[in-house]
């Protein structure tokens, strides 16, 4: 009896020592939110080579990645750039999935160093990955919910035109860093002005709204490369998508420039209909993959034709549901 | 995740308990055998180490596999990243489930279609003979028997003497004799006073609908035999109702009988010397001390010759009802295990519980308590006995409305089988006379040999039909009318004169041998005349006889009919009584 007791609490030492094993392997998050960025900072640079710095606001992180060779002369991506963007989200997306950290989004900010002022900004959601990963939706779907943009430096732009005016103001240069710092730098305020420029990150809180406006813009670009109808039809000019808070109300603000293809269609309203349809079928889509319902109603301006249709909440998951049709909402 | 984790850790913590739990195991045989000291415990007991190997290594094996592939997992898991460490164990629980199911089927299939799932042993049949507890003592009676069996144990447990003079071990040992004798006891005591393993199966458990699961069973049993007598020195096997196995085959076209035949095969096979396996000295392995006990109550002439050959069922020990003595010993035995009047006089149970065998005798003690406690007694009295005795021979009585005249003709009927039982008969006493109803039959007139008769000479065959027929008599002297009550007598009666003539040479025209022997196409018809009229006469000088007997006796036969009609029952002493008023005594009974 006194035998078997000692071998029984010789196993129970074992047994704890056992997990106690285990637990120093590392049963918690892998990447603990206070090694963050110093975790993606050593992945890129250990397994891929790459020297990046990151910078995290609020439940969004941005990276930001100097390349050499960013885009060739037709202003595409370069092979090798596509690599190493590539290698970063992934390093990105490792971190951020096996972290404590509540991350949301995550924002590279690739730019080619030759050429400073033109930056690719990649913006993906954090649960999009997850759910990827997870088979919960197509890869297809998950390409059209990352938000890709190819622009000019917003605060570039800012910076060449204030240094152009002191310069002919002819300001002290040792002043000249002073009232640009004080006046010219602040944090961005849209999804639009997010950027790298000279050491600094110009870097907001995504939230889930201006990103869900920002990706119906996306996708109905999308849909005008894809979709035979639009394309043949009509030039996009320009798309723009914001969330925006009128008094108690809150709502989706899209507003759509295009031309139509054909001098004969020009007052064709049919066609500007199809145009409609196209953006109502995204936001539809939108609202209801990401089940937000935090909006009062969509209102989609036409530029062209000055039409501006406003579908409320209610009505948009009709027409999903094709409880009511396109008519009745523009009617 | 933290369930997740605690399922794990409880996977694992099951895998190493199971290991502990063996760890245990070896660590205590490993001290006992150091504590015990003995090189021939010790040499015992690492044959019992490898013998639990080789029974349960294959389950230590998967345990230990399983605990390997739990430790590599949770380190594998616990390498992975956090993100898919969760994805990894949030599915493992729907993977278990499902490798699970796909592994039940799996193994169900496999051990049914390819392991013989069907012929697989239970467990329980394995006893340690010191578990069986049955000693010598402990049998009662059968002296003869007892003493082949102590033989027979002396050369199992003797094994090295049987090789000294270069003789073979026994193989097997069949034990024949009427159902209740003490046949299993008596295995039992062998195993117990051999000391070793005892495995009892009946003969119907070999038969089974599918064709070969017998066999399989068979090889199945001898397997775990062998088994038991390497890590134990030795095996008994017990095979009870060994007929339902052992019947000779049949060899038929239709196959029929293929079933029971391959079973048979494989048991003689099985104890055959095929199977022997030798050692590098030439000696029989130890394995092979397997030693199959037989028990039948089935006449030896229909068992197979194979199967009785030496070799296999080398010993035979004829086990038979208890004699006097030893009723008088089993009745000792029962009673003193429970509480009886001490002035019950054993040797008087003893005598009129003759051809009872000790199951019946236990059975009779066991009846006797039941009424006694009905009676809301403490102890079993001699009437409760001998009440337990006609319900277990005589059947229960039972309500059954009966016109006067009816009962008269019984009441008569009864008397006379009586009178000329009493008179006539040179062996038996009669018991009890009795007109209540019982199983089939409206009276009864119980009797038997104060002693075991073994044969049947003329006298009492006369007397037996005699006696039969007393009961027709009766009722024709009575109402001049005979009833149907006399089938069964007739029957018997008329089946016993027709044996005096065609079998024994008992008639009087000198007719001698056995005439059933020969087909009766091949009998003469004036033979076959002369043998039925030899028959007949028989059964009318009975009857005559008979008819002389009660008219002469009539005062009697009138008094015992009035006496049943009043008491509806007479006992011994009843009965005894008024023969003695009357002046008879009977005739002197001999053995």
């Amino acid at each position: 009896m006194i035998l078997r007791i000692g071998v029984i609490f010789l196993a129970g030492i074992f047994l704890v020592f056992s997990f106690y094993g285990c637990d120093s392997c590392g049963w918690g998050p892998t990447y603990p939110k206070e090694k963050l960025e110093e975790s993606i900072v050593r992945i890129c640079k250990n397994e891929y080579k790459i020297d990046v710095k990151v910078h995290t606001v609020g439940k969004t992180i941005a990276i930001y990645l100097p390349l050499e060779n960013l885009i060739d002369f037709s202003f595409a991506l370069t092979k090798d750039a596509s690599e190493k963007i590539n290698n970063v989200i992934l390093s990105v997306s490792r971190v951020v999935l096996s972290t404590d950290a509540k991350i949301d989004f995550y924002c590279i900010i690739a730019h080619d160093i030759r050429i400073p002022e033109i930056q690719v900004i990649i913006i993906k959601s954090v649960d999009d990955v997850k759910r990827l990963l997870l088979n919960d939706i197509s890869r297809g779907e998950y390409g059209k919910r990352i938000l890709i943009d190819m622009r000019m430096n917003p605060q570039s732009q800012k910076e060449r035109s204030v240094k152009e005016i002191f310069h002919r103001m002819r300001l002290d240069p040792q002043w000249q860093e002073q009232v640009m710092n004080d006046f010219f730098r602040s944090d961005p305020t849209m999804l639009g002005d997010i950027g790298y420029w000279e050491g600094r990150f110009y870097v907001k809180d995504i939230t889930k709204p201006e990103f869900l406006a920002e990706q119906m813009a996306s996708r109905l670009k999308i849909d005008f490369k894809e979709n035979k109808d639009l394309s043949d039809n009509f030039f996009l000019k320009s798309v723009k998508g914001a969330y925006l808070e009128k008094g108690s109300e809150r709502y989706f603000s899209l507003e759509v420039f295009a031309e139509p293809r054909w001098f004969e269609d020009l007052e064709s309203s049919s066609l500007t209909d199809k145009l409609l349809q196209a953006i109502l079928n995204i936001a539809a889509h939108v609202m209801h993959v990401y089940k937000f319902e935090d909006f009062n109603y969509i209102e989609i301006n036409e530029r062209r034709s000055s039409r501006m249709v406003r579908i409320s909440k209610g009505m948009l998951e009709d027409y999903r549901k094709k409880k009511i049709k396109f008519d009745e909402i523009v009617r | 995740m933290r369930l997740l984790i605690i399922a794990t850790a409880s996977l694992y913590s099951i895998a190493l308990a199971v290991t502990v739990i063996f760890g245990l195991w070896i660590v205590e045989i490993g001290l006992y055998s150091l504590l015990l000291g003995g090189l021939g415990v010790a040499f015992l007991l690492s044959r019992k180490i490898r013998m639990y190997f080789r029974w349960h290594g294959v389950r230590y094996g998967i345990i230990t596999a399983i605990y390997v592939l739990i430790r590599l997992s949770i380190l594998g898991l616990s390498k992975l990243e956090s993100f898919y460490r969760q994805i990894t164990l949030a599915t493992m629980p729907v993977q278990l489930l499902m490798v699970s199911l796909n592994a039940v089927i799996f193994v169900y299939m496999y051990l049914t279609f390819m392991r013989g799932g069907f012929s697989k042993l239970s467990s329980k049949l394995q006893i340690h003979g010191e578990q069986v507890n049955v000693k010598w003592s402990d049998v009662i009676g059968m002296e003869n028997t007892k003493a082949e069996a102590r033989e027979v144990v002396e050369l199992i447990k003797d094994r090295a003497r049987v090789k000294l003079i270069g003789g073979k071990i026994l193989r097997g040992i069949l034990m024949i004799g009427p159902p209740g004798c003490g046949k299993t006891y008596l295995a039992k005591a062998i195993a117990t006073e051999a000391g070793l393993p005892f495995i009892s199966m009946s003969g119907s458990e070999f038969v089974e609908i599918f064709v070969g699961v017998g066999a399989a069973r068979v090889r199945a049993l001898f397997k775990k035999a062998r088994e038991l007598a390497y890590g134990h020195g030795g095996c008994i096997v017990f095979i009870d109702e060994l007929d339902a196995i052992a019947r000779k085959r049949v060899f038929s076209v239709f196959g029929g009988t293929e079933e029971t035949n391959s079973t048979q095969n494989q048991l003689l096979a099985e104890m055959d010397g095929l199977q022997e396996r030798e050692d590098k000295s030439g000696e029989a392995k130890i394995e092979q001390n397997v030693i199959v006990i037989g028990a039948t109550n089935a006449p030896e002439e229909t068992l197979d010759r194979a199967l009785m050959r030496p070799g296999r069922f080398d010993r035979k020990l004829y086990v038979e009802l208890p004699n006097l003595e030893d009723r008088e010993k089993l009745f000792a035995f029962y009673l003193g295990k429970t509480k009886y009047d001490p002035s019950i006089d054993m040797s008087r149970l003893a005598r009129k519980a003759v051809y009872k065998s000790p199951a019946d005798i236990e059975n009779i003690v066991k009846e006797a308590a039941l009424i006694a406690t009905r009676d809301r007694r403490e102890v079993i009295r001699l009437d409760d006995i001998s009440e337990a005795m006609e319900r277990i021979d005589l059947g229960l009585k039972h309500k059954l409305s009966m016109s006067p005249r009816e009962k008269e003709k019984t009441a008569y009927h009864e008397a006379g089988h009586l009178i000329a039982l009493y008179i006539l008969h040179p062996t038996d006493d009669v018991f009890k006379a009795s007109i209540i109803p019982r199983r089939s039959t409206l009276g009864v007139v119980h009797h038997q040999p104060r002693e075991e008769v073994f044969t049947f000479d003329k006298q009492r065959l006369l007397a037996d039909i005699k006696a039969d027929l007393a009961g027709y008599v009766a009722e024709k002297i009575k109402f001049g009318t005979t009833s149907s009550g006399v089938a069964m007598d007739f029957k018997d009666a008329m089946t016993r004169a027709h044996n005096m003539v065609w079998k024994w040479g008992m008639g009087d025209k000198g007719l001698l041998g056995d005439y059933t022997a020969i087909p009766e196409s091949q009998l003469s018809e004036k033979l076959k005349e002369e043998l039925n009229a030899e028959t007949n006469r028989i059964f009318e000088r009975c009857v005559k006889e008979v008819e002389e007997l009660l008219t002469k006796e009539r005062a009697l036969l009138d008094r015992f009919a009035k006496e049943l009609m009043e008491k509806e029952e007479l006992d011994y002493d009843e009965i005894d009584a008024i023969f003695k008023e009357y002046g008879k005594f009977g005739i002197q009974k001999s053995v």
